[in-house]
């Protein structure tokens, strides 16, 4: 297995001009062989757009409680992830309201290619959704493996933000929570543009003019721009200052347990983890997301903790609804949400769209004995039997992913991974937080 | 700073000769090197004008009014590149300025736009980046409403996204930039010609735009067996393009919709006559590799803002709908000196470019000593212009080097520089010029169903002679710039011009007037003339920094 990782390593400093010879000298433990150079966003001072944005970002008055602001639930210090413990946060009028998902973060965004269904053809301006959706419902699908070069075209819905796509871009994304009643509950288009008339006249005709002050509609759409652009220029939405960004450029080694746990991340008999969530730099030296953009159903199980979840008729099933609406016919997508990037994962405390699990360690069982020990992850009803995919009405589990390694196992099965590998997996992924200060580690640690 | 970045500007120059030579596998290679013009080279031909070297960049889908509206005066937002316009600079410009009411009481409030109605309205540096409007022939004749230019938000304005970082809103059809974000072409502006009078022939997107620039007629289409493609029946018995289809026989075309053009082209005047012309297109040899590892008809490039897209865009790529004048598997020239030539210099082999060569051998070859009379560049597509795959600070940084190289060249002298658009996008323009190319198909609305024009006119000829539907114009206003030492300083020009003035001025420079023939709108359009001076030159350097676009120092104390 050593070698297969160290092949593949070689494979990515040949493309970044180092040539290193199969067996390198000197090379102390956990050290990349073959370093890269990344390519990081360059730093700039934030424009007057940006500024603007970060102002609104942290802006309580336009919810309806005074008490929430995007910071809020997206906060700096958890990677722009939720602050608490809970599946959900709490928003509407007097902060008792729980949100439908778990929030996600919003790091790493900046790249999200804009919503649609699969094979990505950047070429073809012409992309019919609808046709596309029609061919996924027949195309035979290829397995995702670790390994792979490139992805097989698999058609399926990739891109977009939230956890079901909806949006395509952050300024869209930006008036979701604004206005829905569970969070900012921000009441209306009128009443956040009557806030922000009175709040940042001079911020606003300054950029825009005059003008913008007598037109709602555009008011409250540079507003979200402004916030969206902040998340752009803003490094801390996108550091890649994580101990596994300085280990690919040779800055840093890694112990013992997290080498093993990135050839487990990245191998295909395994965990296969880097079959969604890729680990490799582009070829060019741009870092990898820790994510291939593209949605899959996993089944994970239902949250009975969260207020939506106590309607027994009430099943989240992602891209094909309820919250997104346009795709309720395409139901070979039901049950589908994004792939999240799994930098700054370690810093989370919930996981999954319905926040089911609150570890990594739960995660990492789920992984493993979904399919071969399924009473291990899901209840067991009346009857005695595991109500498997209890998340998903029947009509629509054939969705979920039983092809994937290390969901291609069965009853009775070894699981693909050991309660060791799970925890050298954990380690690797503490490798992917951001803030790590290469020069203040120069010796690994052991375990 | 400002020495050390032109520097940066010379070395990456240098950086793609490399490239290039590289990529060019067989003959000699003298890049680097000043050879002395061979003979028969663009220098010693006769012209009509002192313009030796003309090179058009035809980007894509900008309106006048978008790139233009309140020229010459910006919002100078703290942070972003200031412009400040000349004392001089004319008052008489047809934009939004020179119109106030436009931006404040603008025809698109009426309620037919319904929630969309919106005003004019500044789109900011930072949202560069924007989604692509609707910029169909039909789509557009509707906007311009039979000249009342009226229901952009309506029909024009439903766009798709550019990325997680794109600005976007149902209204933005009416978005325009101004000099801090369009910084180069503004300051272009401020030192050379515009046209504030220029227009597509035909209403409608890209692809008939490019074969206007090229043919004067967008008449004259065939579809291969098997294949699909954008046209309209024209009334006699033969289909013109109306919308976008890759061109017959291009390896990297769709597999299902191609389309030919068997009308005749200035390329084959200028071949009959011997005269060097070459086409330099991005993303063109499927040799090369980029820094991603992308190569072949999927060749690809991160853009400083609109992230990774493809480089060669089939349907934006007029020599290649042409039997005569093709290069459908992108065959590579067999040397750099035989860069603009039909036949290999000194021999009578064909050479199997035919005139059809990657942007890298532009560079390489006018680098080299062969600069040929007649260069047609597109750039590769992150830099071209088109909204949702480029951008406005993309467009100006290949614009800047492109042009920052031009003016460093010994040929510099007797140059001209044409920028122009191959569509508006169907961004909100106010201007609407008299329909002088009625057409009455299925696919005409500027005046109702099946109507563009006065009914009762005549259509225009087509290929046979005859007059043929689905060429309705002028069609959309866009921007238009001459770069040259003999362009008029500061001058915005009003005489109506339009994309076949370009093979006109061709004609008239190096072919004594000759016109392609066959219905093409080259005898009937307006002169580009007006925006040189001819007795006048003025050979000081202007380069622009190609991140910000402005003036680089050293220049600026010259001029």
């Amino acid at each position: 297995m050593f070698n297969r990782t160290i092949v593949w390593f070689l494979g990515a400093g040949l493309l970044a001009g180092a040539v290193f010879a199969a067996e390198p000298k000197g090379l102390l433990p956990g050290e990349n062989p073959n370093p890269v150079h990344l390519i990081r966003p360059r730093v700039q001072p934030l424009s007057a757009m940006a500024k603007l944005g970060k102002d609104l970002f942290f802006d309580t008055s336009l919810s309806s409680s005074g008490k929430v602001a995007c910071a809020s639930c997206h906060s700096p210090d958890h990677a722009y992830g939720p602050p608490n413990d809970g599946p959900v946060m709490l928003g509407g009028p007097h902060l008792t309201s729980e949100g439908a998902r778990a929030v996600p973060s919003l790091t790493y965004l900046e790249q999200q290619p804009e919503f649609s269904i699969g094979p990505d053809d950047p070429l073809n301006e012409n992309v019919n959704m609808a046709q596309q959706a029609t061919i996924g419902k027949t195309a035979a699908r290829a397995e995702k493996l670790a390994t792979q070069t490139a992805q097989t075209a698999n058609i399926v819905p990739q891109g977009g933000l939230f956890w079901d796509g909806r949006a395509n871009t952050l300024q869209g994304q930006a008036s979701g929570p604004l206005l829905d009643p569970h969070e900012m509950d921000g009441g209306s288009m009128e009443i956040v543009a009557e806030k922000l008339r009175k709040a940042y006249p001079e911020k606003f005709t300054g950029l825009f003019g005059p003008h913008i002050l007598r037109d709602s509609k555009l008011l409250v759409a540079e507003a979200m721009f402004a916030i969206g652009r902040y998340q752009v220029e803003e490094l801390s939405f996108h550091p890649f200052t994580s101990k596994y960004d300085y280990w690919l450029e040779g800055k840093a080694r890694l112990s013992e347990a997290e080498m093993r746990g990135l050839r487990l991340f990245n191998d295909p008999d395994k965990a296969n983890c880097a079959g969604c969530h890729t680990a490799q730099p582009s070829k060019d030296g741009y870092p990898p997301h820790f994510t291939d953009f593209q949605y899959e159903a996993l089944g994970v199980p239902r949250n009975v903790a969260i207020d939506y979840n106590k309607d027994p008729n009430y099943f989240d099933l992602g891209v094909c609804g309820p919250i997104r609406k346009d795709l309720a016919a395409q139901t070979q997508f039901c049950g589908m949400f994004k792939t999240p990037t799994l930098r700054n994962t370690a810093v989370r405390h919930a996981f999954f769209h319905n926040g089911v699990f609150h570890s990594l360690q739960q995660v990492m069982d789920f992984y493993d004995f979904r399919d071969t020990n399924p009473d291990k992850v899901y209840p067991v009803g009346a009857d005695g039997k595991v109500e498997k995919y209890n998340d998903i009405p029947a009509k629509y589990q054939a969705n979920v992913d039983v092809a994937d390694p290390p969901f291609n196992r069965h009853p009775g099965e070894t699981p693909a991974m050991t309660a060791q590998d799970e925890a050298d997996i954990i380690a690797f992924l503490q490798t992917l937080t951001d803030g790590y200060k290469p020069e203040q580690q120069s010796q690994p640690g052991t375990n | 700073m400002r020495n050390r970045k032109l520097k940066t500007i010379l070395l990456s120059t240098a950086a793609l000769f490399a490239v290039a030579a590289v990529a060019i596998s067989t003959g000699p290679v003298i890049a680097g090197k000043a050879a002395a013009p061979v003979a028969g080279s663009a220098d010693t031909l006769a012209t009509k004008y002192p313009i030796k070297h003309l090179v058009i960049v035809f980007n894509e889908n900008r309106s006048f009014d978008h790139y233009f509206g309140t020229y010459p005066n910006a919002l100078n937002v703290d942070g972003e590149p200031a412009f400040k316009a000349a004392k001089n600079t004319q008052t008489d410009i047809n934009n939004l300025l020179s119109n106030p009411a436009l931006l404040d009481q603008n025809p698109n409030l009426n309620s037919a736009n319904g929630s969309v109605a919106a005003n004019p309205f500044r789109l900011d540096r930072t949202q560069a980046n924007t989604a692509d409007q609707n910029h169909n022939y039909t789509s557009e004749q509707k906007a311009y409403d039979g000249g009342k230019n009226d229901l952009f938000p309506l029909d024009t304005g439903s766009g798709t996204s550019g990325g997680a970082g794109a600005f976007g809103t149902k209204a933005q059809v009416m978005g325009y930039f101004d000099g801090n974000t369009v910084t180069a072409i503004w300051n272009y502006a401020q030192n050379y010609a515009m046209s504030d009078n220029a227009w597509t022939d035909d209403f409608g997107p890209s692809t008939p735009g490019a074969v206007d620039m090229f043919a004067g007629t967008t008449n004259g289409a065939k579809v291969p067996a098997g294949f699909t493609a954008s046209t309209v029946a024209d009334g006699q018995g033969g289909l013109t393009l109306t919308n976008d289809t890759d061109p017959a026989g291009d390896v990297c075309s769709s597999k299902t919709a191609q389309v030919q053009m068997t009308s005749k082209n200035i390329g084959d005047l200028l071949n009959a006559a011997n005269i060097p012309w070459g086409s330099f297109v991005g993303g063109f040899n499927l040799k090369t590799i980029n820094p991603n590892g992308s190569t072949g008809c999927s060749r690809s490039t991160v853009g400083q803002v609109v992230g990774t897209e493809g480089d060669y865009v089939p349907h934006h790529i007029w020599f290649q709908y042409y039997a005569s004048t093709a290069n459908p598997t992108h065959a590579r020239p067999t040397s750099t000196k035989a860069i603009g030539y039909t036949t290999v210099p000194g021999t009578k082999k064909v050479d199997p470019a035919n005139h059809g060569y990657d942007l890298d051998d532009f560079f390489t070859a006018v680098g080299s000593g062969n600069f040929p009379a007649v260069s047609f560049i597109k750039m590769q597509s992150y830099q071209d212009a088109h909204p949702g795959n480029s951008d406005p600070l993309d467009e100006q940084t290949g614009l800047v080097n492109l042009v920052n190289f031009l003016q460093q060249q010994p040929d510099w002298d007797s140059t001209a520089i044409i920028v122009d658009y191959d569509d508006s996008d169907g961004w909100y323009d106010h201007a609407s010029a008299p329909i002088t190319q009625p057409s009455f198909s299925s696919q005409d609305a500027l005046n109702g169903a099946g109507l563009c024009g006065a009914v009762g006119a005549t259509e225009p000829a087509g290929v046979n002679g005859l007059p043929v539907a689905g060429r309705c114009g002028p069609g959309t206003r866009t921007p238009f710039l001459v770069i040259s030492p003999y362009a008029k300083k500061n001058y915005v020009s009003h005489v109506l011009i339009s994309q076949a003035s370009i093979p006109q001025f061709i004609e008239d420079n190096w072919l004594n007037g000759q016109r392609i023939g066959g219905g093409s709108f080259d005898a009937t359009t307006g002169s580009i003339a007006d925006m040189f001076n001819f007795n006048k030159k003025n050979s000081v350097a202007l380069i622009l920094d190609p991140s910000t676009g402005t003036v680089d120092d050293k220049t600026k104390n010259k001029n």
